[in-house]
């Protein structure tokens, strides 16, 4: 899950050609329908659209609208813009989806009343969090129910408060050298699992905890039911929860 | 299959040398004339790839190596941009096929170069490719090419600065003309 930091590290990066790389991505997203370019060229401009969201939180009146909340409407600017981007036109692509993240952000911070603000993007996403994993408990032993629940729920926080994801603004959020090393180590080990997950879980468990695109948007990056991304968010943190031994 | 005249030919590498503002319009003219020549796809592949239109110039590539498999150079660059696009296990199955070159053809070499450069096998890269610069007369550009990736290949196994990739485009169009002049089709 790290990337490697520092420039050029490999044979093949000091081949790459940046613009070639960008182009591949949209020739195989478009023409050769390979849908997971799809992600990677969200995962490309991720940082684009929530640059654009902290300048527009800073520039437009304060009314309980959240830092999240307008990163959500950034990322709906950004599928849009990725749906409806004609790849040979040569137009750059971050220009043409800068207006449309621009303009999706207005439309959302317009549509935003105060009681819509209440419920903020945090909470609906600790809401969706729960119903995924509360779906995929059983109902026959309530106790274990919510053991299964808890650690569910810690599997999540650990992934989001740890920086075991690495965010793209490079900053670096894992414990430091005082906190404990067991820690250090188990959230090593999670990042581990992580890679480990099948493609797709390791898809929705990076975008949803790195830098907290809902369900409903990586069902729309995925091509998948808003359902189906839920069930396998659930699957991964099952899987990661057993794989750490967390239960 | 109708393949365009020498004389076409020369005009179309002309305007192309002169860098032409309608050169691709010519070599569209000329692909509508002789749709199968692969020779007149790979010129039209390496224009594209020299003016910033790198999904097109696939395209171009791709559909001169299908037409002429054996289009020893063709199948190289397209393996060669794919490389490049970050696409490293597609340009590895594109350039399978150079496998049955001479194992000494200046090609077979880079290929071989290439292949260990994206394993980070340095040393090996950097012989293989320096043994394919010493038989490759034919293509004086693409040697300028492969040396420049041994200058960063040599830097980072020395753990040098990270260097800057090549992307010269106009060396690389360079080269094939110069291929296509000697008319090494192959």
């Amino acid at each position: 899950m790290k990337q490697r930091r520092g420039g050029t590290s490999s044979g093949l990066d000091l081949l790459l050609m940046p613009p070639r790389v960008e182009a591949s991505l949209w020739r195989r997203f478009r023409f050769e329908r390979e849908f997971r370019c799809r992600e990677q060229i969200f995962t490309r401009y991720r940082s684009l659209a929530r640059a654009l969201a902290r300048r527009q939180l800073r520039t437009r009146p304060r009314n309980g609208i959240e830092l999240n909340d307008m990163e959500q409407f950034a990322y709906e600017g950004l599928l849009v813009a990725i749906d409806r981007f004609d790849p040979l036109r040569g137009i750059p692509f971050g220009a043409f989806a800068r207006r449309r993240i621009i303009g999706s952000i207005a439309d959302g911070a317009a549509r935003m009343n105060e009681s819509d603000a209440q419920y903020s993007y945090r909470r609906r996403i600790e809401t969706e969090r729960l119903r995924s994993i509360a779906a995929e408990t059983g109902p026959a032993d309530p106790l274990g129910a919510l053991a299964d629940l808890a650690a569910g729920l810690a599997i999540g926080l650990m992934l989001e408060g740890t920086g075991l994801v690495e965010p793209e603004d490079g900053i670096d959020r894992r414990p430091n050298a005082y906190e404990s090393l067991a820690w250090r180590q188990l959230n090593a080990q999670l990042a581990r699992e992580i890679e480990r997950l099948p493609e797709r879980e390791a898809a929705i468990i990076r975008q949803h905890y790195e830098n907290g695109v809902s369900f409903s948007q990586i069902a729309q990056l995925l091509g998948l039911s808003k359902g189906r991304v839920s069930q396998l968010h659930a699957q991964a943190l099952a899987k990661l929860r057993t794989r750490i031994g967390y239960r | 299959m109708t393949l365009c005249s020498d004389e076409e030919m020369a005009q179309l590498l002309a305007a192309m040398q002169a860098s032409m503002p309608d050169e691709l319009g010519l070599a569209d003219r000329l692909i509508e004339a002789y749709p199968d020549d692969a020779r007149l796809h790979f010129l039209r592949g390496s224009m594209l790839a020299g003016s910033g239109r790198p999904i097109e110039a696939h395209a171009a590539l791709s559909r001169a190596v299908a037409l002429a498999p054996d289009f020893a150079l063709a199948r190289f660059q397209l393996g060669f941009f794919e490389l490049t696009s970050g696409e490293a296990s597609r340009a590895l199955a594109t350039w399978e096929p150079l496998d049955t070159l001479p194992s000494d053809h200046y090609l077979a070499h880079f290929v071989r170069g290439l292949r260990h450069l994206i394993q980070d096998h340095f040393g090996e890269a950097i012989r293989e490719l320096t043994e394919g610069i010493a038989v490759n007369e034919e293509n004086p550009p693409l040697n300028r090419d492969m040396r420049l990736i041994i200058d960063e290949c040599s830097r980072l196994a020395g753990d040098g600065a990270p260097a800057k990739p090549a992307d010269d485009e106009a060396s690389a169009t360079s080269f094939l003309l110069d291929q296509i002049e000697r008319g090494t089709t192959h």
